[in-house]
């Protein structure tokens, strides 16, 4: 049995010292001296601790500064802590440790965020029984959100928690029994952290990369699409500050994610926003993809750079040290030069224009702006779900690589589409279709990004002989290494056969024709529909 | 999950006190750690102020008609867990000789519904070499020796060391011997520790003093670095524990 940690909230108006005293005069117990102490709670962009049931504190008090994981299923009881002397940032960044151990995962690549501040008054009671051991721990706290810039201080209610201690559940029993009939206490239905985050207004969790619409299959078709596309927008401006401050390297990921999807999106639901907006914002958010592109190389290669060094036998490893610094000494550069992108008048002007024109009321008058959604994104699902099945059965085991990357180029659409339209169809099938389809595209990505990073790798070795920077050991790392990736690119293209035949399997086309059947009704004859609609409206 | 057996052939080397110490160490650093307080006489269980007691004792232990996580008991330290002693301990051979299967590898059984929820496992184990320590050796991915300085404990070493060499599967079970109730005046123990760290490799630095402070755990009833933190014996355990913690 696992000690259980219970909070409760003090009355209105409650003072720390006079509910010490209730408690000492009710229990046996040894009250430690009052501390004072500052805590900040960390989390990534994405909320990756609190989706994992955990929170990182940061405590100090004194001159002793403290990291805790904790387990917000316990109402925050720690589970490991750690002295820490840094600050917190990435997880390479935290020394190793109890708490580093269960951060690294959880973190990934992403970097620690301060999410809220308090700062905290608090008095620990021991209970003991006759051998004077603690059977119960009584924690009287009293925190405040500390005021940043003009947001004032926020008081929140003092809190009165009662840690039970393993193998003493009677006594925690009695203890909460005990208190709550002398303390006017209220269940806490929050951890302190949570309460502390509903008092700032923030949503743990609130943002999300994953595409996650609830549309209505009657809905419009142009309604449905700016509400997807709204979404894609509040995605990529939510990652612009961290893009533009370097936080993490998955800002850039998600914002050109969210970009990729949107230009998708222009461009394979056809026939609902008006040509011209299509053309014009499709060429816009081109550039952006463009112009993000080359420091998202960079740091593909800079995540990569420990495994790519441990696929060279380890004589020739050191040799690759040139190229990392080469690419560090890139880095900077590139860097400015997205800042500088992020920060131009024509990035303002787009993302301002094309929230004034999904916010705007509807006045596409494209032909299927008004059919419900449902069908068009059967139609578009099923044409590019065809399309997949036709190029990849014309690839035979000679075919030149352009073909298999043109085929990865309709698989990622066709899986756009579906995340775009999820909500529509049955979740485990649509999942289970979704998935399939990134198996493939995997395979396809594989072939594709390696032949690309061979190429590029070659191409440095070139620009670095030029610089005089590539000495005969880098050159042969580096050779070595092309020839890595040309090994690892043949083996998926050999597997590509087989991955593709389980895509193209019988059982799996039946679904697709289950899913995204035929329509109900003709195309013309609901176009005849809309069209009146529109005129009577 | 890394499980440490404190352990000697030989009785009064400072095994508990050292069991008991470097596992607050442990829980202090933050990190999830169990005490199996083994050794019948059940004095880690009193450090604690724990019962040596477990309902229905060994027996009800090893046929699992009690669970570990029942047994456990907090202590008064964050993060740190006793699995208290009990009197039948003494019979324990007898009822690992009753185990239906595999009466070597029965403290691994019992240990592995709670592997996921400690970082450091410290056994105080009971002086002898029996079937018990057996099972010790194969749960444990260290063995913590105590070594007075005297040639006594090196003929004690010496024979662990032939029993492992002798038995199959101990080639992962790191080794740690280190220097216990250590007289600085005494000139012997000096020489004992150069003669035996030269002469036997793997032997921590850390050296743990005989020391009046550390005999004074029984009376305060709790680890030495929590009550007299800045004293020369508590700065030594600390020592050794950063040995132990690289090592592991």
């Amino acid at each position: 049995m696992n000690p259980v940690v219970i909070d409760h909230l003090l009355a209105d108006g409650s003072d720390l010292d006079t509910a010490a005293d209730v408690v000492q005069a009710a229990l046996r117990c040894q009250a430690a001296p009052p501390t004072e102490s500052r805590r900040r709670y960390f989390d990534s962009f994405e909320w990756s601790l609190y989706l994992a049931g955990a929170a990182l504190e940061e405590e100090v008090m004194g001159d002793r500064r403290e990291v805790a994981w904790l387990d917000l299923a316990d109402n925050g009881a720690a589970l490991a802590r750690q002295g820490v002397d840094v600050e917190l940032g990435l997880a390479v960044d935290l020394p190793p440790g109890p708490v580093h151990t269960r951060l690294a995962p959880v973190l990934g690549i992403r970097r620690l965020l301060p999410m809220v501040s308090l700062a905290c008054r608090s008095r620990t009671l021991r209970v003991l029984n006759d051998d004077d051991k603690t059977v119960v721990r009584v924690v009287l706290e009293q925190c405040r959100i500390a005021g940043e810039g003009a947001r004032p201080e926020v008081l929140l209610p003092a809190r009165l928690r009662i840690a039970g201690v393993r193998g003493y559940q009677r006594e925690q029993e009695d203890a909460t029994r005990q208190l709550e009939a002398l303390l006017a206490l209220q269940p806490a239905h929050a951890p302190l952290l949570l309460a502390a985050l509903a008092a700032t207004g923030r949503r743990p969790g609130a943002y999300s990369s994953k595409l996650d619409y609830r549309l209505d299959p009657k809905q419009p078709a142009e309604a449905a699409l700016r509400n997807i596309l709204l979404g894609l927008l509040d995605t990529l401006e939510a990652n612009v500050d961290g893009t533009r401050r370097n936080l993490d390297p998955e800002f850039l990921h998600d914002l050109r994610v969210a970009t990729r999807r949107t230009r998708s999106a222009l461009s394979q639901v056809k026939g609902v926003l008006p040509p011209a907006i299509v053309e014009d914002f499709k060429h816009r958010f081109a550039w952006l993809q463009q112009v993000t592109g080359p420091v998202r190389d960079l740091d593909v290669y800079l995540l990569d750079f420990p495994k790519l060094k441990t696929s060279l036998p380890a004589p020739l490893r050191p040799g690759l040290d040139p190229l990392k610094d080469w690419l560090a000494a890139h880095y900077d550069g590139e860097r400015q030069a997205l800042a500088k992108a992020l920060d131009s008048e024509r990035f303002l002007a787009l993302l301002r224009d094309w929230r004034a024109y999904l916010e705007a009321p509807s006045r596409s008058l494209a032909a299927d702006a008004a059919t419900p959604i449902e069908d068009v994104a059967n139609r578009r699902i099923r044409r590019m779900f065809k399309r997949v099945i036709r190029e990849g059965r014309a690839i035979a085991d000679n075919s030149p690589a352009e073909d298999l990357h043109d085929l990865r180029k309709t698989c990622k659409k066709l899986r756009y589409l579906m995340e775009f339209f999820q909500s529509l169809y049955p979740t485990t099938e649509i999942k289970g279709l979704i998935k399939q389809t990134k198996v493939l595209l995997n395979n396809l990505g594989g072939f594709q990004d390696l032949a690309v990073q061979a190429q590029h790798l070659a191409d440095t070795a070139v620009a670095m002989q030029a610089a005089d920077a590539a000495p005969v050991e880098a050159q042969l790392a580096m050779g070595a290494l092309i020839s890595h990736l040309l090994e690892q690119q043949q083996r998926a293209r050999r597997e590509f056969a087989r991955i593709f035949s389980g895509f193209d399997s019988e059982a799996n086309r039946a679904l697709f024709g289950r899913l995204f059947g035929p329509p109900t009704t003709t195309t013309s004859a609901r176009h005849g529909a809309a069209d009146s609609n529109r005129a009577r409206a | 999950m890394k499980i440490v057996g404190v352990y000697s052939i030989k009785g009064g080397v400072g095994k508990t006190s050292s069991t008991v110490n470097l596992a607050y160490l442990a829980a202090e650093a933050g990190h999830r750690t169990l005490v199996w307080d083994l050794d019948p006489q059940g004095a880690a269980s009193y450090f604690f102020r724990v019962k040596p007691k477990i309902k229905g004792g060994g027996r009800a232990l090893l046929r699992g008609k009690r669970a570990l996580d029942d047994i456990i008991k907090g202590t008064d330290f964050e993060l740190l867990e006793l699995l208290p002693a009990d009197f039948s301990f003494r019979n324990m051979d007898i009822l690992l000789e009753g185990a239906k299967k595999k009466p070597i590898r029965q403290l691994q059984r019992l240990l592995k519904p709670v592997v996921g929820d400690y970082d450091y496992v410290f056994f105080d184990c009971p002086p002898s070499i029996s079937l018990m320590s057996e099972n010790i050796f194969r749960a444990a991915d260290a063995l913590m020796v105590p070594l007075i300085p005297s040639t006594l404990s090196e003929r004690t070493l010496l024979q662990l060391k032939d029993f492992l060499r002798k038995q199959e599967g101990f080639g992962a079970l790191k080794l740690l011997p280190f220097f216990s109730m250590v007289d600085p005046e005494r000139s012997l123990h000096q020489d004992t520790i150069e003669r035996l760290s030269a002469k036997h490799k793997g032997v921590l630095e850390a050296r743990i003093p005989l020391s009046p402070e550390v005999e004074r755990m029984g009376i305060h009833r709790m680890p030495l670095p929590a009550y007299a933190p800045s004293n020369p014996a508590s700065s030594a355990y600390r020592a050794l524990w950063e040995e132990v913690a690289e090592a592991l």
